[in-house]
């Protein structure tokens, strides 16, 4: 009986064995399925039914691997051994790899189909036994339901352990393809709506009429085809890795694309108005036909969180699915960031040509607010500034230009000013170093011409602007001055407070940031408003001084201006000096007309060559003026007495006080008349006295000259150049070595050849000419004044041997106390140090002042 | 110089309670006293930054006027040419009546010098007054470098060796170590 049964068995096995190779190894006959049944049924009584399942599917796989797997791997064979040039031209091939890929898939699944039926027949043959034996349910059960699933498995893990490493190369440059087909396509569509300006084409769905959208949805159908086989072989991670990698791709070129060096226009809603029309159609699409957007925000609510904030629809896709939704997110905040990273890259470009750049500017916030990543903008920025901007070669004026649009455009980036703090610390550092910083700031607050010969005057009239409308806001600003604002404003100001960034450097007070201030952080690069306007009282002064009208409204209104900036008293100096002008416009006239009065009455006057009114004075109050440069000239006697005449009346109108001319100062229009020629110039008064002497005799030596006009001989070497220059004078061997002798040129021809000559010299000359002026400078100001200290800082550093700026200043805090004792700022310290550097007493090293080895 | 330098400190002392070069001066108030030193020796401070001697110099170090560094180059033409050594001077309150205490931060070889840098000058112990001042105290010690008193030395090795100038040089460059 035992024996029998095993017998039995063994017959059975055998003809499991064999039919089940006859169904496996068949070709679409599923005629052996009757007869599988009772075996199978006989082998499950027998208790054999694992091994029955395990065996089936050990053949299947046999076969599977044997057959399909191997044809699969086989159509990719001419890429993978391909090298990698040439599988660069598999891509650029037409239809590769599409049509390789489609036959394959559709062959393995072809096979699989069948294999799959054959599995449904062991099915059904298992769940035929289990019918019939309730009482083994439970096991068998188990045995027909999970065979499906386990062939399932065996498939994927057959192909993914033959897997040839460029299969996933393949699919991606397949979708890549397909991807960018559907661009050019749905690009035809976009330009189209862009151009009619009309709602959204596909608002009705993807099914519409139109040959682009059948052409697309003929595509996603092919590629969704492509995708379901794939995924039903069990590569469902690397097709989405896949189609994923080539929409990225994709989005990122047609950012790089669309933002290309062109700042003037805003490319963010561009950008995102692609992706609602291409990657997300596409993926709406194959998502609907893989059937997974099925789930219309069913239930999920635990989920809902960060999907609730979302539009609820999209254009021509109505409620989106979940997936879409999150696919939307992860591209739209993709495309965010590649457009930041890109902009962040080119700022420093961006901020050159700023006020047109503003879109960009205006994109790049917008994104960075997506982002958040503020950070690597401070970062990237400050690195270009420090290899772009603050070297040696920029000049001064530019540096600041680019610092005032960057305060601009970070303004519109970030209204708290955190990042333009980070940002303009290593400007404003750097601008604290060089010595005509002030100069510059000054010129460009007061400068609204923009008369710059280098066209870049833009930025001044910006700064002068920025005055203006300083001046406008005034009534609703409290300008450091908390006492006057109303508590209306103070209520106000404190309704509308906001905490800082996060990113804000919690060591410095917010209250200093509250407003970006241009103006503010310009006076901030300074140290003092002080020190700024005492340069803008020396510039002023020299502006005034060169003045031959009395036209000075267009100083009045900066003078205003600035006033209402920095208050009435700090300005106060500059005012009297305007002033000045005004009353000596009309002491002037009322001096002119009086002595010409007397010069009526008077006979002897009537000899006099000039009269009284060639003569026009302006009439400083010397207390209020910065140090002037004086000089002795002998003027002319006939201008002298002019001059004396002038000082006369003027001591009888306004006594007790007295007229003191700077001979050296003001300018003389003189006509020069030769035989048969007359010239016109305007000349500083020492050029005048120089050629006036020429008048009396035509030829003299420097040496005589000199001591006649009462300069040294080297300085009237420098001045009478001038007239060699102009062709009026020559120069020739005088009686010594060092004394010249110059002589009238009286004839046209002569003048020609000289001049022509010396046209260069006469370029050179003019700039020294220009160089020279009728104010000490700030600088020069500071320098007599920190001369004291010098020494000071010599005698420390030559016992310390190296100090750092703010030790210097610190020791000479401590120990200059008497008079006159130190009052310097840091930033007048640090300018003077540098003038010691550049004079080469000194070095710097680290930061750190050492004296200049001398050898 | 050094006399314009008392006077001056002495017409600062005015307000002071204990002015006059009289050590019994020592009996007014501590805190006037050291006002008045403090005072003193900001005047030498100012003195010997405007006097612009060339080779010697001296400041005082951190916010503490008592405690100074010094520096002395050493003469042309003495063995020490070239070199430059820095010292640290000491003043008491009590100065001007008792000498700072002055010694070699940079190691010197010298007869009058130890291996610390202590200082045999007489004008530094009983031949000290109180006319002298940080001024002719660096200008005595740069002179002592270039003339030794050879018969009380501190360092009997440098005394021996002072005969043979080139050898001496020699040892001088050999043990000078430029302060940083």
């Amino acid at each position: 009986m035992e024996l029998d049964d095993a017998d039995g068995t063994c017959d059975s096995w055998a003809r499991f064995c064999s039919l089940s190779n006859e169904l496996v190894g068949g070709d679409g006959d599923l005629s052996v399925a009757v007869l599988l049944a009772p075996v199978v049924a006989d082998l499950c009584t027998r208790g054999l039914t694992t091994l029955v399942r395990d065996y089936f599917l050990h053949s299947l796989e046999e076969t599977f691997r044997n057959n399909a797997v191997k044809k699969f791997w086989q159509h990719f064979h001419p890429y993978r051994n391909a090298s990698a040039v040439d599988r660069i031209k598999f891509c650029v091939r037409e239809h590769w790899p599409e049509e390789t890929l489609s036959r394959a898939l559709e062959d393995i699944c072809l096979e699989k189909n069948y294999q799959e039926k054959c599995v449904l027949v062991l099915v059904q043959a298992l769940q035929s036994y289990e019918d019939r034996t309730p009482k083994r349910k439970f096991k068998t059960m188990d045995c027909s339901s999970s065979l499906m699933p386990r062939y399932q498995l065996m498939v994927s893990s057959v192909l993914l352990t033959t897997l040839p490493l460029s299969f996933p190369e393949i699919l991606n440059v397949y979708f890549k393809k397909k991807l960018e087909e559907l661009n050019t396509i749905m690009a035809g569509s976009y330009e189209s709506d862009q151009l009619g300006n009309h709602e959204p084409y596909w608002d009705s769905g993807m099914d519409i009429d139109g040959p682009e959208v059948s052409e697309s949805s003929y595509l996603i159908k092919n590629i969704g085809k492509v995708v379901r086989d794939l995924r039903c072989l069990g590569f469902t991670s690397m097709t989405e890795d896949a189609y994923s990698s080539a929409i990225i791709w994709l989005l990122k070129s047609k950012v790089y694309e669309l933002a290309s060096d062109d700042y003037r226009v805003p490319v963010l809603g561009c950008v995102k108005k692609w992706i609602q029309a291409v990657p997300l159609q596409f993926l709406h699409a194959l998502l609907t036909y893989l059937g997974d957007s099925v789930d219309y925000d069913s239930g999920s609510s635990g989920l809902k969180s960060p999907l609730a904030s979302r539009p609820s629809s999209f254009p021509g896709i109505g409620v989106p699915s979940e997936a879409l939704v999150r696919w939307h997110m992860r591209l739209e905040y993709f495309a965010y960031e590649t457009l930041q990273d890109l902009r962040i890259g080119k700022l420093f470009e961006i901020i050159v040509d700023y006020p047109e750049s503003s879109p960009a500017i205006e994109d790049l916030k917008l994104c960075l607010e997506y982002t958040g990543q503020h950070s690597k903008l401070v970062d990237s920025f400050i690195s270009s500034l420090k290899y772009r901007l603050l070297t040696a070669g920029a000049s001064t004026n530019d540096i600041l230009h680019q610092y005032v649009s960057t305060i601009k455009a970070l303004r519109t980036i970030d209204p708290t000013g955190v990042f333009l703090e980070a940002v303009g610390e290593p400007i404003r550092d750097y601008l604290r170093g060089r010595k005509d910083t002030i100069k510059c700031i000054v010129t460009m607050l007061t400068d609204g011409s923009g008369g710059n010969a280098s066209g870049t005057g833009n930025a001044g009239e910006n700064l002068l602007e920025e005055l203006n409308r300083d001046a406008e806001n005034q009534e609703n600003t409290d300008y450091d001055d908390h006492a006057n604002i109303d508590e209306k404003q103070a209520w106000l100001n404190s309704e509308s407070w906001e905490p800082d960034p996060v990113e804000a450097d919690p060591l410095k007070g917010s209250r200093n940031r509250r407003k970006v201030d241009i103006l503010g952080l310009m006076v901030s690069i300074i140290g003092s408003k002080d020190q700024l306007v005492n340069e803008y009282r020396v510039m002023l002064a020299e502006k005034l001084l060169n003045k031959s009208d009395f036209e000075i409204d267009s100083d009045i209104r900066t003078l205003e201006l600035l006033k209402i900036h920095f208050g009435e008293s700090s300005m106060q100096k500059c005012e009297i000096m305007l002033n000045d002008l005004i009353d000596s416009k009309r002491t002037n006239s009322n001096i002119k007309t009086s002595l010409l009065k007397t010069s009526q009455t008077v006979p002897g006057q009537e000899e006099a060559e000039m009269s009284h009114d060639v003569l026009d004075a302006t009439i400083i109050s010397s207390n209020f003026w910065p140090p002037i440069q004086t000089e002795d000239v002998v003027l002319p006697a006939s201008v002298d007495q002019l001059l004396s005449d002038y000082a006369k009346r003027f001591h009888q109108i306004k006594t007790p006080r007295k007229l003191l001319w700077k001979k050296n100062l003001g300018t003389v229009k003189l006509e020069l008349q030769f035989e048969g020629r007359s010239m016109q110039f305007t000349v500083a008064p020492v050029h005048a006295a120089i050629i006036m002497r020429f008048q009396e005799k035509s030829s003299w030596t420097s040496k005589t000259l000199a001591t006649e006009i009462g300069i040294p001989t080297d300085s009237l070497n420098r001045r009478i150049s001038f007239w060699t220059s102009k062709g009026v004078l020559t120069e020739s061997e005088g009686p010594g070595a060092d004394d010249r002798t110059f002589t009238v040129v009286e004839s046209m021809s002569d003048v020609n050849k000289n001049s022509i000559a010396n046209e260069r010299l006469a370029e050179y000359q003019m700039t020294e000419d220009e160089g020279e002026s009728s104010v000490a400078s700030v600088e020069e100001q500071l320098r007599r004044e920190m001369a004291v200290y010098e020494k000071y800082i010599i005698g420390m550093l030559t016992n310390f041997g190296s100090m750092s700026l703010d030790r210097i200043h610190n020791t000479l805090k401590i120990f200059c106390i008497s008079e006159p004792s130190y009052d310097k700022t840091l930033q007048q310290l640090q300018s003077f140090l540098s003038g010691l550097v550049a004079d080469e007493k000194l070095e710097t090293r680290d930061g750190l002042y050492l004296l200049k080895k001398q050898d | 110089m050094a006399r314009g330098e008392n006077q001056e400190a002495q017409t600062g002392n005015v307000p002071a309670a204990a002015p006059g070069p009289k050590p019994a001066s020592a009996g007014a108030g501590k805190g006037a006293e050291g006002q008045s030193v403090v005072r003193r020796l900001q005047s030498e401070l100012m003195a010997l930054m405007m006097g612009g001697d060339p080779g010697v110099s001296a400041f005082p170090e951190g916010d503490n006027i008592f405690n100074w560094v010094g520096t002395i180059a050493g003469s042309a033409g003495t063995a020490y040419e070239g070199t430059s050594y820095r010292l640290a001077l000491a003043f008491t309150a009590e100065y001007p009546y008792k000498p700072p205490k002055v010694r070699f931060d940079t190691p010197c070889f010298h007869p009058n010098v130890d291996a610390h840098g202590n200082i045999c000058l007489d004008i530094l112990q009983d031949k000290w007054s109180s006319a002298y001042d940080v001024r002719t105290i660096l200008l005595s010690i740069q002179s002592l470098l270039g003339e030794p008193n050879n018969d009380s030395p501190l360092n009997t090795q440098a005394a021996a060796l002072w005969a043979n100038q080139e050898e001496f040089r020699k040892m001088v460059e050999k043990l000078y170590k430029p302060a940083a």
